[in-house]
C-alpha cells in the first residue's frame, strides 16, 4: 500500500509542478488536491512503521510551490490578447480588398 | 393544434423582414470563450463583435466583424486567429460580402462569398494553404434561398426579431451557408431568464439552438444563447457542447450600444 501511496502522490506533485507552470488556469489544483491526499496517506503510513519521512516532507514542499504558483497566477494572471502589427494589418487590408469587390453593387432596398 | 398555433404565431414574428433597430456602426462586444477541462472552465479566447460603417460609390454598408484570438499566454501552444466579416445592408442585415480568414493551430483557410441578390446565387471562393505549400483555390457558384445569409449576419439578424411577440416554448430556422453547404440551424424560444453578467444583472431571452442533420452540436437543449430582453438584444451569454467537450462564451463588455 505505502509503495502505491508513494507512487501517486509522485505523480500528483510532478504533475502539479508541470500544470502550475503552464497556462492551464485552475486545472493544476486537481492533481494538488490529489497530492495533499495521497500525501497524508504516506505520512500515515510512514509513522504507523515508524519509517523516515523526508521524502513526505519533500513531496510536501512541491505541493507548497504549485500551490503558491497555481493562486498567484490565479489572482494576479490578467488574459490578454496581443494585437500584432500583422493582425492589424491583415484587418485593414481585409477592409480594402472587400470594399473593391463591394463597388458595383447596388442594395435592394 | 397547440402547436400549429404556436408555429403560426413564430413564422408571422420571426420570419418577417426584420428591420434592423437593434445595433448601429461603432458598436463592440467583447466575449471571453472558456472551455471545460476535466470539469474546470479555462478561459481560451476572446471573441470581438464589432460593427462598422463602410461606403462604397454607390452603397452605405455595415461591416460586422467577428474576431477569436487566443489569449496571448495559449498563442506558444495552440494559436488561433481567426476573422469573419459580413458586409450587410443595414437596414435589414442581409450580406452582400462574407470572408472568412482562419488560422487555427497553423491550419489556414480562406472564404469568400459574393452575393448576387437579385439571382439568388452566391459565386464562392475557397481558398487553401497545402503543408507542402502554395496555395489552392476553389470557385464555385452556388444557388441559394432568398433568406439564405452566412453565420455572422445570422447572428446580428436574430437579434432583430420581435422574440418580444413570440411565446414560450416556439421556434423557427434560419438557413446558414458555411463551407459552401446551406445548413438549417433552429432556434427555440425555452423563456425569460435573469442572469449575472459582467454587465450587471440582466433579464434575458434565453435560446436553444441546434443544427438540422449534423451532429456538431450535442444534446437536447445544451447549446444556449441569452440575449438582453431588452431594445439592444446583445448576447451576453452561451453554452455550446460539440463532440470534444463543452464550453462557454461570456461577455466583458458592450460598447457603442444603439439603444
Amino acid at each position: 500500500m505505502k509503495i502505491l501511496y508513494t507512487t501517486l502522490a509522485i505523480i500528483s506533485v510532478v504533475l502539479s509542478l508541470i500544470l502550475s507552470i503552464l497556462p492551464f488556469g485552475n486545472l493544476a489544483f486537481i492533481p494538488i488536491v490529489l497530492a495533499v491526499l495521497f500525501s497524508f496517506l504516506l505520512l500515515k503510513e510512514s509513522r504507523k512503521e515508524g519509517k523516515s519521512t523526508n521524502l513526505i516532507k519533500v513531496l510536501f514542499l512541491g505541493i507548497i510551490v504549485s500551490l503558491s504558483v497555481s493562486i498567484y497566477r490565479s489572482i494576479f494572471t490578467k488574459n490578454t490578447v496581443v494585437e500584432t502589427e500583422q493582425t492589424i494589418e491583415k484587418e485593414k487590408q481585409s477592409e480594402e480588398d472587400a470594399l473593391k469587390e463591394l463597388e458595383d453593387i447596388e442594395l435592394e432596398n | 393544434m397547440k402547436h400549429f398555433i404556436l408555429s403560426i404565431i413564430f413564422l408571422s414574428v420571426f420570419t418577417s423582414q426584420a428591420q434592423n433597430n437593434t445595433f448601429g456602426d461603432g458598436e463592440k462586444l467583447i466575449f471571453t470563450a472558456s472551455y471545460n477541462m476535466s470539469g474546470l472552465l479555462t478561459d481560451l479566447a476572446q471573441v470581438t463583435m464589432e460593427t462598422s460603417e463602410v461606403k462604397t460609390s454607390k452603397a452605405t454598408l455595415y461591416r460586422l466583424k467577428c474576431k477569436a484570438q487566443t489569449y496571448s499566454k495559449w498563442n506558444s501552444f495552440f494559436k488561433i486567429d481567426d476573422l469573419y466579416e459580413s458586409y450587410v445592408d443595414p437596414s435589414d442585415v442581409k450580406p452582400y460580402l462574407y470572408k472568412r480568414d482562419i488560422n487555427e493551430g497553423g491550419y489556414k483557410k480562406f472564404v469568400q462569398y459574393n452575393y448576387n441578390r437579385r439571382a439568388g446565387t452566391v459565386k464562392s471562393l475557397l481558398r487553401k494553404f497545402p503543408s507542402k505549400g502554395g496555395v489552392w483555390d476553389q470557385k464555385n457558384t452556388l444557388n441559394i434561398g432568398s433568406n439564405t445569409r452566412d453565420i455572422v449576419s445570422t447572428i446580428y439578424h436574430l437579434r432583430n426579431l420581435d422574440i418580444h411577440k413570440a411565446p414560450v416554448g416556439a421556434g423557427d430556422s434560419f438557413t446558414v451557408l458555411f463551407d459552401n453547404k446551406e445548413t438549417i440551424i433552429n432556434f427555440k424560444l425555452l423563456g425569460k431568464e435573469t442572469i449575472n453578467t459582467k454587465l450587471g444583472k440582466k433579464e434575458c431571452y434565453k435560446l436553444a439552438l441546434s443544427i438540422s442533420g449534423s451532429d456538431v452540436l450535442k444534446g437536447k437543449n445544451s447549446n444556449l444563447l441569452w440575449l438582453t430582453a431588452d431594445k439592444n438584444k446583445i448576447p451576453v451569454y452561451a453554452k455550446f457542447e460539440v463532440a470534444v467537450g463543452s464550453g462557454e462564451l461570456r461577455i466583458q463588455s458592450a460598447t457603442g450600444l444603439k439603444n
